[in-house]
């Protein structure tokens, strides 16, 4: 196994120690918190700061202290729609940092008094957000391995593009971007989310459904015949930077590891950004886009996941001394969990397609409220 | 009550960075066995369920790669999007039984923060080139963990079997 993670750890060491390299300790030091809180005017109105009130989160005087026990209870939530929808369940988490727990509007307060303050605290709801999938992504990814699902040449590339975005990601947005700016990204990626589940439902997405069902028939009798695919594992048998052969199974597979590494650049950009995970945008990239077979998909995914939400905390929290509030995401972790044992008990009383349709219309509502707010300050009901 | 129990692990040799090494070492060990408690009473709650998720996410991989093998690419392509659902029905719901087994762990690290926020370890080159002049108390948790993890991976089947 360590054989497998060996190319991703040796790449992880190399781009760290390229971003010390390139962004020497004065370049990229960026204002801690106990400076930014002592920049922040005296007094007891909005954008002020009463040094001497209760500390709350972050240990800032004055703010709000997240309510753990809301914060549990949002994350069943959370893990009842990880268990019964999938995807949404990371923007859900997303919601609840950035709306439930006051963070957002607290955030707000210090926009033109304090804006470093602003910022710290968007950059700690978007590492909140990367713990949370990234700690998921860790177990899947190992889970992955041992089922030799993973094919190392192609989560090279795709990690190898998850690296440089985040990378760069980090590096050009920590500290400064304004929590509003992140809300109206945040509402958009809602968007794009909301548009694959409508996809879904669409006619056209209903075909392709059906298609698959007359296949699930018309190869159910072949499967019986055949050996457990697992034993097979996958094996790369040749690589280049132009075309990378994979088998398993006895079939072969190509891929342009160029191809790769767009995506993985582009996805992990788009996660790193945000604080997600990403999967649902490299799953289809690979099955549709790169035409891979699931199987290989499954755990390559998750493991590019895993490295782009490491990358991103280790420059965030080693490089950038961004803090987060550690008893939330435990609590949030143990919601999550146990939302995720109620989902299967409560799935067969709610037919998909309506809860489909919940959720479509939770997406176009959460995306326009966020955009609007975010990018030009307009509040929805 | 808690604080009271945990810092007393760090107090059992009377050489403080030794100390500091057992404490966290047996942090990260209770971390890992909570952890696995918590995730085997999912597993005993929702089995069932679990199983047969897995099941039918394999089966329509396996469905997929027989289409590939007999050259059908239509029925490939229909069969490989529909196990991308199952898939990620599967993929969210078993992240979310894994945050069940890593909880413990932001709660160790809230902990440590109270206690060791302002410690602060000194790298030697080339550590320092990588992971700049000091780290915290994180860099030398999670390595712990892992290593907690491990340890407890060959411990576990004498556990299980000695329970049963």
């Amino acid at each position: 196994m360590i054989k497998k993670f060996l190319p991703f750890i040796v790449v992880f060491l190399l781009i760290s120690s390229f971003s010390i390299i390139l962004f020497d300790n004065a370049a990229y030091a960026q204002i801690s918190l106990e400076e930014a809180i002592s920049n922040i005017p005296a007094g007891s109105e909005k954008g002020e700061m009463d040094q001497s009130a209760k500390k709350g989160f972050l240990g800032i005087p004055g703010a709000p202290s997240p309510n753990l026990m809301i914060g549990f209870l949002w994350a069943i939530w959370v893990g009842w729609i990880f268990s019964t929808v999938g995807a949404f369940g990371g923007i859900m988490a997303g919601v609840g940092h950035i709306s439930i727990f006051g963070l957002g509007d607290y955030a707000k307060t210090f926009k033109t008094s304090a804006p470093e303050l602003n910022k710290l605290v968007t950059d700690s709801i978007r590492v909140s957000n990367q713990w949370l999938v990234g700690l998921s992504a860790l177990v899947s990814s190992i889970s992955y391995t041992k089922q030799k699902r993973l094919v190392s040449s192609l989560g090279l590339f795709l990690g190898l593009g998850a690296l440089f975005a985040t990378f760069l990601v980090v590096f050009t947005t920590a500290g400064k971007v304004k929590f509003s700016q992140y809300q109206g990204f945040f509402g958009l990626i809602v968007f794009i989310i909301g548009g694959f589940m409508i996809y879904e439902q669409s006619p056209r997405g209903q075909r392709s459904k059906k298609e698959a069902q007359a296949a699930v028939k018309s190869f159910e009798k072949t499967i019986k015949d055949k050996k457990n695919i697992e034993d097979q594992g996958v094996k790369t048998l040749k690589w280049n930077i132009i075309k990378t052969e994979i088998s398993f199974f006895g079939q072969k597979f190509t891929f342009s590891p160029v191809w790769a590494f767009v995506g993985g650049f582009f996805i992990s950009a788009i996660a790193s950004f945000i604080g997600v995970g990403g999967g649902f945008l490299y799953v289809p990239f690979l099955t549709s886009i790169v035409g891979l077979p699931m199987f290989v998909v499954a755990g390559t995914s998750a493991l590019s996941v895993l490295i782009g939400m490491t990358f991103s905390i280790f420059n965030f929290m080693a490089l950038k001394g961004v803090i987060v509030y550690w008893p939330l995401i435990g609590v949030e972790l143990l919601g999550v969990f146990a939302g995720s044992l109620i989902g299967p008990r409560t799935a067969k009383y709610i037919p998909n397609r309506v809860l489909k349709g919940i959720f479509i219309v939770l997406a176009v509502y959460l995306g326009f409220r966020y955009t609007l707010k975010g990018f030009f300050g307009i509040t929805l009901l | 009550m808690i604080d009271r129990i945990l810092i007393f692990f760090y107090k059992t040799t009377g050489f403080p960075l030794l100390d500091y090494f057992v404490g966290t070492f047996i942090l990260a060990f209770l971390c890992v066995i909570v952890g696995d408690v918590i995730f085997l009473i999912g597993k005993k709650i929702n089995g069932k369920y679990i199983k047969k998720m897995t099941t039918e996410m394999k089966k329509k991989e396996e469905l997929s790669i027989i289409a590939y093998q007999r050259g059908d690419k239509a029925g490939y392509k229909a069969l490989n999007k529909d196990a991308t659902n199952a898939w990620g029905k599967n993929f969210f719901t078993m992240a979310a039984y894994s945050a069940g087994m890593l909880s413990p762990l932001p709660f160790a690290l809230g902990w440590m923060h109270t206690r060791f926020s302002d410690v602060e370890f000194l790298l030697a080159y080339p550590l320092s080139l990588i992971f700049g002049e000091t780290v915290g108390y994180t860099f030398t948790f999670i390595p712990l963990y892992i290593l907690s993890r491990i340890i407890f991976k060959y411990i576990r089947p004498y556990i299980l079997k000695n329970l049963k």
